[in-house]
């Protein structure tokens, strides 16, 4: 009988992680699931903007994100393309300013913890990425001096600025609205996502808890085991957001129109390097030039033709239609997309690691599952701050 | 007696060639070799995947002078691509440099490389690194 207990807990011990539904994790499959996470991660302040993580700052830049004055007919604000309701996102393929723009809006959930912005990359900060749309004439189509007498011949403006920022807005329109941009940054870090059903497994997988593994649904683990396994997708999904924030291409056609393409990642840089708002310019408040150091060192490329930023997975069920321009409308699609792959659309000097999965229809029906629970049970609420509803004395 | 003396003498002069001594010490140093150089590097922190990193190299001649250019780079040669950051180098001190601004952006098998360039050749030299994921 001894004998007996000895090997059964020998067994025990030297088995893969289990889940509902019979899903064995094999020791390395257990690695890479666990690098998902933890989440939420750990705040950290932007050292080029002066009043990140500041209060009084979110609440100007809440106010901000939300004000149509800020565009040159007073149409349109940030909120037009990143819709609370719709996770900070518009629902689009291609959204609508003055003009039609190239790309899908990207969610604002956890914006803050990008390296680049974009799907480009030619921002290097979330407040020079906050310019962007404002001075682009397919978007809000303003420029500088719009901006800068709005600030400061609006009483309410011009008090929360002060608010924000000590003192009240100069006679330098770039600097003003580099500073506006400052405050809505400081408003957008505070979006965040919260836990999801995959963190509830992920951690219970840390802790061995085999109970709390198996509130997981059979088809998401089948479908996360596919996820770090066969379909590579942890490789450039990678980390507690789902992304290794960098570019790659996958086959997606780059033309923005007939006879025009979109470079992606290649005119990113371009811009990126001649930006005066990148955090090697005279904008940046980071005095030690530390977080400048990707900045300094990014290189222009031949294969960043065609690339495109790696989007976090988190709360992708809520942001349909997907890729850089919207092209799938569904998560079923962009499963699809890998499972089929067109190797003659890649570049030739292009990522190898990719290759067409052929996927049974169970397994892409199983991918999605997976998905799917990279969404809170909740999905997030959006409460303005009390502060933005009462006057600024 | 004379013949042995000349032969004693090629040998040292052929160990001297092939050896020297890279201005180094401490945990860490992973070491190359090339024709001409002996390379000794080693991350200043644990590479981690899309975090960026800086790498401490030195380097000796096992005879003559030291390269006049020395370049870092990394690549995965399963995926047929580099890192999408170019390193920046600068001289600490005599054979001895840092390199900035690498990342490795996805697990797997990267190759580091050192290239070492004098006198219209450059010498190639690389090493393996497994990151983890």
């Amino acid at each position: 009988m001894r004998l007996l207990l000895v090997l059964l807990v020998l067994a025990v011990a030297g088995e893969p992680a289990l889940g509902q539904g019979g899903v064995a994790f094999t020791p390395a499959e257990t690695a890479r699931i666990l690098q998902h996470g933890p989440w939420p991660q750990p705040w950290s302040a932007d050292a080029s903007n002066r009043v990140s993580g500041a209060a009084a700052a979110a609440v100007f830049g809440e106010v901000l994100f939300f004000e149509k004055r800020l565009s040159s007919q007073g149409e349109f604000s940030c909120a037009s393309c990143h819709t609370p309701d719709m996770a900070w996102t518009d629902g689009r393929a291609r959204s609508r300013g003055h003009g039609l723009a190239d790309r899908n809006a990207p969610s604002l959930l956890n914006v803050r913890l990008n390296r680049w912005y974009g799907w480009d990359g030619a921002g290097d900060s979330l407040w020079a990425q906050s310019i962007r749309p404002i001075l682009d004439g397919r978007e809000m189509a303003a420029q500088a001096a719009h901006v800068g007498d709005l600030i400061r011949n609006d009483q309410q403006m011009s008090c929360r600025y002060r608010q924000a920022f000590g003192a009240p807005p100069s006679s330098d329109d770039e600097a003003v609205l580099v500073d506006i941009a400052k405050a809505l940054a400081s408003f957008q870090e505070t979006l965040v996502s919260g836990r999801t059903p995959f963190d509830e497994f992920r951690d219970a997988l840390a802790r061995d808890d085999r109970e709390g593994m198996a509130r997981y649904p059979a088809a998401a683990q089948r479908g996360l085991q596919l996820f770090v396994g066969r379909g590579n997708c942890s490789l450039c999904h990678f980390g507690p957001n789902f992304t290794n924030g960098e570019f790659h291409d996958i086959g997606i056609p780059f033309f923005a129109e007939p006879g025009r393409v979109d470079s992606g990642r290649f005119d990113g840089i371009r811009r990126l390097q001649a930006s005066p708002f990148n955090r090697l310019g005279r904008y940046s408040d980071d005095a030690t030039g530390a977080s400048s150091l990707a900045t300094r060192h990014v290189a222009s490329q031949h294969r960043n033709w065609g690339e495109f930023k790696v989007p976090s997975l988190r709360h992708v069920a809520l942001t349909a239609p997907y890729m850089h321009a919207g092209t799938h409308a569904t998560l079923a699609d962009v499963v699809r997309h890998y499972s089929e792959l067109d190797e003659n659309r890649l570049h030739a000097d292009g990522e190898r690691l990719l290759k067409p999965l052929r996927l049974t229809d169970a397994e892409i029906a199983d991918l999605v599952a997976f998905l799917e629970t990279l969404t809170p049970h909740q999905p997030p609420e959006f409460t303005p701050r009390v502060a933005v509803e009462t006057k600024c004395q | 007696m004379k013949g042995v003396g000349v032969f004693a003498v090629a040998i040292l002069a052929a160990n001297v060639a092939q050896a020297c001594a890279v201005p180094v010490s401490g945990a860490g140093w992973q070491q190359l070799e090339s024709s001409r150089y002996v390379v000794a590097f080693r991350p200043l922190t644990t590479p981690s995947v899309g975090q960026l990193f800086a790498l401490d190299f030195a380097l000796c001649a096992k005879s003559g002078a030291l390269p006049q250019r020395v370049r870092v780079d990394a690549q995965m040669p399963a995926h047929r691509h580099g890192m999408n950051y170019v390193p920046s180098v600068q001289t600490m001190a005599q054979g001895v440099y840092r390199a900035e601004g690498l990342m490795l952006h996805m697990p797997g098998r990267w190759q580091f490389l050192f290239e070492l360039s004098a006198d219209g050749r450059t010498d190639r030299v690389t090493a393996p690194f497994d990151l983890d994921g």
